[in-house]
């Protein structure tokens, strides 16, 4: 694993969670909250930006780059299985 | 494409993660009770691509040919994403399209899709849910059993008129207010 333009930014993340609070046990007010003032701030990559790249694996196995997709458009979508 | 993050709402049959092993796990295991045709990706355990892309719990990115976005749908709104793929098509797949920003949270649509979700971390993820926003889980429960007749307000991709906002939250709280009555009556 993993991700190269995505682990150096990462690294310069300004309030990024550690690994035990982004991997909470339970749901709380304070998760909401972070989402409705992440959506305030409109944070994320800005459209028009290059998307940061990385490579993750597959379930099945194999991984995917992300620059590797160039040429066509990709649909990225983030979620949870709960 | 899917990245398969943190558990939202944890419970017993979903813990949170401890590995990337039981991310992996938990991947083959949403890719067949979902039968997705689309690829799945997983990942790491410190939500190392999630956290560099915003880190909210549902979004997505259009990504254009080049590899630059060309619209981010903060809180994930299938017929919003849709039209942002028509458009990126229409203007040979390169540029932003419609602004390039939906920071709208839709609830009605993610009160009508959320159960699924919910429902693995039971009863944890319900009651944590409720703790936390009280009536969202309850609604959230509510709003799939009613997603026949809410699709044609949870497929608009536009939202409703304020007007009809309005008149749709006033029946809302009259039907709420009657059962109470009927309740103190009975």
């Amino acid at each position: 694993m993993i991700a190269r333009d995505a682990a150096q930014q990462f690294a310069a993340l300004d309030g990024k969670m550690e690994v035990d609070d982004y991997n909470f046990a339970h749901f709380r007010t304070k998760h909401l909250l972070a989402d409705l003032r992440a959506t305030l701030a409109k944070q994320g990559v800005r459209p028009g930006d290059m998307a940061p790249d990385f490579a993750l694996p597959r379930p099945e196995g194999g991984s995917v780059r992300l620059s590797e997709l160039r040429g066509r458009p990709v649909l990225l979508h983030f979620g949870s299985f709960t | 494409m899917d990245v398969l993050v943190r558990q939202a709402h944890p419970g017993p049959g979903a813990p949170a993660y401890h590995s990337v092993e039981e991310k992996l796990a938990s991947a083959r295991a949403y890719q067949r009770d979902e039968a997705t045709p689309w690829t799945v990706l997983v990942d790491d355990l410190a939500g190392t691509v999630h956290q560099v892309y915003g880190g909210l719990s549902d979004p997505t990115y259009l990504i254009d040919a080049d590899g630059r976005v060309a619209h981010y749908t903060m809180w994930t709104h299938v017929p919003t994403v849709h039209q942002a793929i028509e458009a990126l098509v229409e203007q040979g797949g390169r540029g932003v399209v419609r602004g390039g920003l939906d920071r709208l949270p839709h609830m009605l649509p993610w009160m009508t899709a959320g159960w699924r979700g919910l429902q693995r971390g039971l009863p944890q993820s319900f009651t944590d849910l409720e703790t936390a926003a009280p009536g969202t889980a309850s609604a959230t429960w509510l709003g799939y059993q009613l997603r026949p007749l809410l699709a044609p307000l949870t497929l608009r991709a536009t939202p409703l008129p304020v007007p009809a906002r309005i008149a749709l939250l006033a029946g809302v709280a009259a039907a709420v207010a009657l059962g109470a009555r009927r309740r103190k009556r009975d």
